[in-house]
């Protein structure tokens, strides 16, 4: 029996490692570097950035005083980068790292929370820098590792729109700064109101976001609680349509099966389901029969909202760009010595913002904020993250459901 | 051979002589009748449950017109899983080929109408990354879950890029916006578009060499190979048929919603595999069809849309619907059990 001597082939291992080198080369990293980031970076030693003065209470943005930047680096996590939301968080990170002179690291998440994590520690473990961290998490339950990891790393972190309850930043240390959204009930209760004061009777049909995201659930109790002052107006149905146009669309055509005519009004717990609902609509015999609302006021429902037969009456006003700039620019605070996130009240480490009510009659006030971002920015810096308009701080969390 | 399809072609290889054959034939032909009359079943008791709004004309429409993407899909997952293979990059093809079609149609973002050609590129971005799907698998020897899976998140990243950081692109077509609802003997044109595929891809595959041979490599790769039948390119040809299955009803799909977001179709994967093997396909290849799949999609598709009606609780509903496919998978391996002597 002879012996066939084994083939020389290279390792597996190193096959990968050298295809992972040549996508890393290539630019394929897991996170991508904004324009922001080369702006920046060991050269901008000392340089000045706007700072305000913080006695643990109030915020007085006018007694700048200078702060190191030249060791900062932002990061801003998001679910995915195709969301106008999403993409609108990017945009609020860029402009306030490009404002403070901080590089600036955009993490896409992919709408995974494993992808989310494990880019975020990816970043986190390269170190030499002190890390100002938005993250607007995936899931719920992604809050404790990432808070983890940022104790680690010793970076400054805040989270927006989703943690559990009962996992509270002064319970974590400094590095969780605080936990920030918008009311989901102020949300829910706005947009049921001018639905309701818009048809005055009839049935309406609710679309919500994923089962169990906490921000659909906390719009709907808000809709329903509010839809109890309006007696005549009636809920025919809530669907889960996961965030999602299409399915929103299909979600509505099976729904105009079922009620027909009975539907006067769709609400929906985001502009992207809405922008579904309507396009169902238009291809039914309901066509001009039915108003909306929704929560978002994106760039195509205001053109919607602009035209001459806009069926959309009512909906919110919050900006991705601001929540960004606001979770950031707390953590910068906090990373710069400008305030000790142990000494703030509860409010201001697990806060709720304010969310405000838009109608066709009011939307200039509101879009106008959109085309001077920069200026908004100026505004956050120069009165503090919780007493910045459009969105002042209103209560703290966790948000009580009716 | 075994288990050959009433509804599928004749088979272009095996051993037709076996003693088992008449027995499973009659089991397939038992099967399809209880896949039609789980349908007329679920159609009697809907329409008894909700007298006013299942059984009416306009949700008849909504049916029809919700299952035309999984039925264009259907067509060409089924003539995938037939080889023996299977195809997981539908969503991502779906996604960049609705967005190229939309992005090269008149659209909100700007110029860029090519008008009917728009559709022509759609498919034919789907067909180009079917063929590669194709290519990698045959000619780099990577399994088909593997390759598939990878192009599904190429394909999602390309409509990524394509989609970039503006504002989600509208169609400006109204004719191309409405076309999906118009209808032909009372029936939505999106339905009548899948209804001529399905009717095409059942004549391709029972008529044609090419069908033919995708039976035969898929009830047995070795033999159809040893008989001198050339595999990798009915293959390679077959996926290629798939990525343009997918890039039509991502068209469809944008053309229905009128926009084209990032990611179209999410959840059509899921459903139109439960399809194939609801509808009897076997996921080992070489047995099924592609009218067992379309009776698959309006099974699943009636059964969604009764549920609603009904007034399901979503949660109740998610569950509803996996048992059906559990139940519908035991249902499909039960005559072939006792030959099952492993299960991994």
């Amino acid at each position: 029996m002879t012996i066939r001597p084994l083939r020389t082939r290279p390792p597996l291992a190193v096959v990968v490692a050298a295809a992972t080198a040549v996508a890393l080369a290539a630019g394929c990293s897991t996170s991508s570097t904004p324009k922001a980031s080369s702006t920046t970076g060991s050269s901008t030693t000392g340089s000045a950035a706007p700072g305000g003065s913080f006695d643990g209470a109030s915020y007085t943005g006018a007694n700048a005083k200078p702060v190191d930047t030249s060791n900062l680096q932002i990061i801003a996590s998001v679910i995915n980068t195709t969301n106008p939301y999403f993409a609108s968080n990017i945009d609020g990170a860029k402009a306030l790292g490009k404002k403070l002179n901080i590089p600036v690291q955009i993490v896409d998440a992919e709408g995974s929370s494993q992808k989310e994590i494990s880019k975020i520690q990816a970043i986190l473990a390269e170190g030499n820098k002190t890390n100002i961290v938005f993250v607007n998490t995936v899931a719920s339950s992604d809050v404790p590792p990432i808070i983890s990891s940022c104790k680690q790393a010793k970076a400054f972190c805040t989270i927006w729109w989703n943690k559990p309850d009962n996992y509270e930043p002064w319970d974590q240390g400094n590095n969780f700064v605080a936990f920030q959204k918008h009311g989901g009930v102020d949300s829910g209760r706005c947009t049921a109101q001018t639905l309701a004061d818009s048809i005055k009777s009839g049935g309406v049909v609710a679309l919500g976001g994923v089962q169990d995201s906490t921000t659909s659930q906390t719009r709907i109790a808000g809709l329903k609680d509010e839809l109890k002052k309006h007696p005549d107006v009636k809920l025919l149905d809530v669907r889960p349509a996961n965030w999602d146009p299409q399915l929103a669309f299909q979600e509505t055509q099976t729904l105009i099966a079922k009620y027909g005519d009975q539907i006067k009004g769709i609400w929906a717990a985001d502009d992207g389901m809405i922008i579904g609902a309507k396009e169902a609509v238009d291809k039914s015999n309901l066509k001009g029969k039915v108003k909306f609302t929704s929560d978002g006021l994106y760039p195509p429902v205001i053109d919607i909202m602009k035209s001459p037969d806009n069926p959309i009456v009512g909906e919110t006003f919050h900006r991705g760009y601001m929540a960004s700039a606001m979770g950031l620019y707390t953590a910068y605070l906090a990373a710069t010595g400008q305030m000790d996130p142990s000494k703030l009240p509860h409010e201001k480490r697990d806060s709720i913002f304010k969310i405000a009510c838009v109608t066709p009659a009011n939307l200039a006030d509101y879009t106008k904020y959109d085309t001077n971002i920069d200026g908004w920015i100026d505004e956050l810096i120069k009165n503090g993250p919780w007493n910045v308009t459009p969105v002042p701080l209103v209560a703290g969390g966790p948000e009580k459901l009716p | 051979m075994t288990g050959t399809d009433t509804l599928a072609p004749a088979r272009s290889t095996g051993d037709q002589s076996t003693p088992a054959a008449p027995r499973t034939r009659r089991r397939f032909e038992v099967r399809r009748g209880a896949e039609i009359g789980a349908l007329l079943l679920l159609v009697v008791i809907f329409s008894v449950l909700n007298p006013d709004s299942f059984p009416t004309v306009v949700n008849l429409r909504t049916i029809l017109d919700q299952a035309a993407t999984p039925l264009i899909i259907g067509v060409g997952a089924t003539l995938v899983i037939l080889l023996g293979c299977i195809d997981l990059s539908v969503e991502g093809l779906m996604s960049v080929c609705g967005l190229a079609f939309v992005l090269l149609s008149a659209n909100s973002r700007g110029p860029g109408d090519l008008g009917m050609w728009a559709i022509v590129i759609g498919l034919g971005v789907g067909a180009l990354l079917g063929l590669a799907n194709g290519l990698v698998h045959t000619q780099l020897k990577v399994p088909s879950f593997i390759v598939t899976l990878g192009m599904g998140f190429v394909a999602f990243g390309l409509a990524t890029i394509l989609f970039g950081e503006d504002q989600l692109p509208f169609l400006r077509n109204a004719t191309l916006t409405s076309w999906p609802v118009q209808r032909l003997l009372g029936l939505p044109y999106s339905f009548w578009l899948a209804f001529v595929l399905v009717a095409l891809g059942a004549l391709v595959s029972r008529y044609t060499r090419i069908g033919r041979y995708t039976y035969a490599i898929g009830d047995n790769e070795l033999i159809a190979r040893d008989n001198g039948v050339p595999v990798n390119r009915y293959k390679v040809a077959v996926f290629t048929i798939a990525g343009a299955c997918s890039g039509m009803a991502g068209i469809l799909g944008t053309m229905e919603l009128g926009s084209a977001p990032a990611r179209i179709g999410i959840g059509t994967l899921f459903l139109t595999l439960a399809a194939v093997v609801i509808g009897g396909t076997s996921l080992g290849g070489g047995k099924g069809g592609i009218l067992r799949t379309a009776v698959g999609v309006l099974l699943l598709t009636v059964l969604n849309n009764g549920l609603i009606l009904s007034g399901v609780s979503p949660n109740v509903q998610s569950g509803v619907s996996g048992g059906i496919l559990i139940i519908a998978i035991v249902g499909a391996a039960w005559p072939f059990r006792s030959r099952l002597r492993i299960v991994k």
